[in-house]
């Protein structure tokens, strides 16, 4: 521990350099303990200049006092020291008083003697102590550039001290001209006052009285040291007066310029304009936040804010390859000042410190924590600041800054306020973005909810032996059945109805291929040799559905569907039920409701050549006045509040009220009895329903 | 809302049966569907699905059976449905499954199927 050692030895030098300098001002006009009398002046010099050299160095050691703001608690230290140190002059001054009245049994020179050399010793102490903690005050926030002319004024006060130890024989002006230039460098770093912008007006009273304390206590010393040089009873070599001139010049003036800098609040130009840099700065990131712009230019507003307010020396943005779902490209990295080597340095060690765990990295002492290797020496200090909301990274932030103890909690609070202001940004970019996604999605469906629409036939065939009459709903924006007639040559019609397995834009899609294929099978083949077979039968029509669907069906889905082809001059139709509602049917005849309870086996099931065997091609003759009522699950389905199911012998109740109306008013009564058996809920399944009713044929108006 | 039904396995020597307990939709087709997707399921020579208390099925949920209905087929596995409630088997036979597929009543005869 090096620092231990050397903090150890400055004690031990100046323990001995005090003793020499007591040794050496006794000996003036005495001779003591055998010693020769009256010591050589730069002797007594050279005691006195290492003495003040090594509490000041001593002093310097020690760490930083300011911790965060803890401006008041650093002046209320120095005022209790000085208090202690003020105490001890004035007890040192009565005893040497009792003594030069014969009050105590002492030699009066020798006691003011004593007396006079602690003294000093408690002054030089003061004022080190005074020195440094207006050190820490004048570097709060300061820049590199300010730390080394505080260390060049260190190194003038250190010169200074030789002045007088080699008696420099300097014509009076050069060292008026000189002391006059050091004062005006003590003069222009009293000027760093920037703590005080930081005070509350509590805080600032509080300030004001510690500070006119140590102005108290450093003018009692300074009267004293007068008086006891200017005290012809005291036989003592000249003090190191150019030191501790300009020393105490320093450590008054400063306490006097914060004085007045605290009381008449004078505006220090450079902190309030930082301040007011942090507010435009968030003003300008809300306003952003505002008009919802892309990803990149929140992520520049963040970098350049958090650059210029916290006066980085380089940094760097490190975003996420595609933080958000944009159709642009992905926001570049931006970085400020920072060599293309520190950053190849810094990438594998970011993701190195971030793969363990490390979130949030402040260093403020990075040449001695040697925490990041390959980063070039020059920098003293880094934050990394994670833009990270509970389900997103969004990227880090890093600033670097030359010197050390660069971020201050104060700083930190403000870059977090940034992130922050910055990952609810993207949030509500990416909120937007998802929302205008999901738009498009609702649009393309409302497109694909018209192509449907499209689809189904507009123009029901008419004819004087039967009346049609058609309702369509579906649950969602598109759906699942379909339905289709085609009107066929020589007094014949082919009806097609049918529900796709499933929802959605599958289910339509496949709707659509039904009709293709309905459309494709009911072309008239050429081939055949009797009127009849030009067009296949329903058996038929099933198995070539079938053979169809089964390369561009998915393995879990399945179509249900019935196929009439009814022909007015047999008076009779046929057809085939592919796993389909089973078809309602009134028989005028036998004036009686019933379904046409068949086999048939799904399409998309079985997907080769048996399925043939699970389809049955049926016939029916039909009499005028016959209805025929077809439709899907929807409608049986349709469940009420209580979750029961319409049924289908509700159906078959409602056909046997109605069936002597017209196919229109037939579909209106089942249908409404439909709603109102489910109303006020939300459509459960797509539903069709379809009238046929046959009539005699009239001739042709 | 998580799927309304629960699907537990019984394995046996030879026979594996599936007890499905809710309603087979299309969320809770997924979890039967992962069941019988499992390889082991064609080291059975039945598959025994008891439908004591599947109280609705959705043709998504119809889908599932008629997806691995080949695949048990090649394999020579048995799928034997039984204790079905009416409603759910008027599903299966509009549709025309009960032609393809092994439907009885109890349990008894879907050990001796």
């Amino acid at each position: 521990m090096p620092k231990f050692r050397s903090s150890v030895w400055l004690i031990v030098v100046a323990a001995l350099c005090w003793l020499l300098l007591l040794l050496g001002t006794l000996s003036q006009g005495h001779t003591l303990l055998g010693l020769p009398p009256d010591w050589p002046r730069w002797l007594l010099l050279l005691a006195q200049g290492g003495f003040a050299a090594s509490v000041f160095l001593y002093t310097r050691l020690q760490p930083d006092p300011l911790s965060g703001h803890g401006f008041l608690a650093l002046l209320l230290r120095l005022f209790w020291r000085g208090l202690i140190l003020t105490a001890l002059l004035v007890g040192v001054q009565a005893f040497v008083r009792l003594a030069a009245d014969k009050a105590l049994p002492l030699r009066g020179d020798i006691t003011a003697s004593v007396g006079y050399t602690i003294s000093l010793a408690l002054f030089i102490i003061l004022l080190a102590r005074t020195l440094y903690i207006w050190r820490s005050l004048v570097n709060f926030r300061g820049s590199p550039r300010l730390q080394r002319e505080w260390t060049a004024f260190e190194v003038i006060l250190g010169v200074a001290l030789l002045f007088q130890l080699f008696e420099w024989h300097t014509p009076d002006y050069i060292r008026v001209a000189v002391i006059t230039g050091l004062g005006l460098f003590g003069v222009y770093l009293s000027g760093h006052q920037r703590w005080v912008a930081y005070l509350s007006q509590g805080q600032k009273l509080q300030a004001i009285m510690l500070q006119l304390g140590v102005l108290g206590f450093l003018t009692l010393f300074l009267l004293y040291l007068r008086n006891a040089q200017a005290d012809p009873a005291l036989l003592t070599p000249p003090t190191q007066q150019a030191f501790l001139i300009l020393a105490s010049f320093f450590a008054v003036f400063y306490a006097v310029a914060g004085l007045l800098v605290t009381l008449f609040n004078l505006p220090i130009a450079d902190v309030y304009e930082q301040r007011r840099a942090e507010i435009l700065s968030l003003q300008q990131l809300s306003q952003i936040i505002q008009r919802g712009q892309t990803a990149a230019e929140i992520y520049q507003a963040l970098f350049t804010s958090a650059v210029q307010t916290i006066r980085a020396d380089a940094a760097w943005l490190d975003t996420p390859a595609q933080p958000i779902e944009t159709t642009g490209p992905a926001p570049a990295a931006p970085t400020h000042e920072l060599l293309p080597a520190d950053l190849v340095a810094l990438r594998p060690q970011l993701a190195a410190l971030l793969a363990a765990g490390q979130t949030e990295i402040i260093d403020n002492d990075l040449l001695r924590s040697q925490r990041l290797v390959g980063l070039s020496q020059q920098y003293g200090s880094i934050a990394i600041l994670p833009l990270r909301s509970s389900t997103h990274d969004y990227g880090h932030l890093l600033l670097l800054k030359k010197n050390q103890a660069g971020f201050e909690p104060e700083d930190l609070s403000i870059l977090h306020t940034f992130t922050t202001q910055t990952v609810l940004s993207l949030e509500n970019l990416q909120l937007a973005q998802e929302a205008r996604i999901s738009q498009r999605a609702q649009d393309e469906l409302r497109i694909a909810a018209l192509v449907q629409e499209r689809l189904i036939p507009k123009h029901l065939p008419t004819d004087n032996w039967f009346e049609i009459s058609t309702y369509a709903q579906a649950a969602k924006e598109v759906g699942g059945d379909f339905y289709d007639f085609l009107h066929l040559p020589g007094q014949r019609l082919a009806v097609l109805i049918g529900d796709v397995s499933g929802k959605g834009v599958t289910a339509a899609f496949h709707t659509a291929q039904m009709k293709g294929i309905f459309h494709a099978l009911m072309q008239p083949n050429p081939l055949a040799k009797k009127d009849r077979e030009r067009y296949p039968d329903p058996h038929r029509f099933m198995v070539l559905a079938n053979e169809a669907l089964t390369h561009c069906l998915e393995r879990s889905s399945f179509i249900t569907a019935s196929f009439y082809l009814i022909d007015y001059e047999a008076g009779g139709f046929s057809f085939a039920r592919a796993g389909h509602c089973h078809t309602l049917y009134y028989h005028s005849i036998k004036e009686e409701v019933s379904y046409f309870r068949s086999e048939g086996l799904g399409l998309g099931i079985l997907r080769d050549a048996s399925y043939g065997r699970h389809v049955k091609n049926q016939f029916w003759d039909y009499n005028p006045g016959d209805v025929m009522v077809i439709y899907t699950d929807g409608i049986p389905e349709a469940r009420n509040a209580d979750g029961d199911e319409y049924g289908e012998e509700r159906l078959a109740q409602m056909l046997g009220q109605c069936f002597y109306q017209s196919a229109e008013e037939i579909n209106q009564y089942i249908r409404e009895d439909v709603q109102e058996f489910s109303k006020g809920l939300p459509l459960h399944d797509d539903q069709t329903l379809l009238v046929i009713k046959f009539k005699s044929a009239q001739p042709q108006p | 809302m998580g799927p309304i039904m629960k699907v537990t396995a019984q394995p046996a020597d030879t026979t594996l049966t599936l007890i499905l307990d809710g309603e087979l939709d299309a969320s809770s087709a997924v979890i039967l569907d992962t069941e019988l997707n499992k390889p082991e399921l064609l080291n059975y020579k039945k598959v025994l699905i008891d439908c004591q208390r599947l109280s609705y099925i959705s043709s998504a949920g119809l889908g599932v059976f008629i997806s691995h209905l080949q695949r048990l087929q090649d394999s020579n596995v048995k799928l034997v449905f039984y204790n079905m409630q009416e409603k759910v088997f008027n599903v299966f036979e509009i549709l025309g499954l009960d032609s393809l597929m092994t439907i009885v009543p109890t349990e008894k005869e879907a050990q001796a199927a």
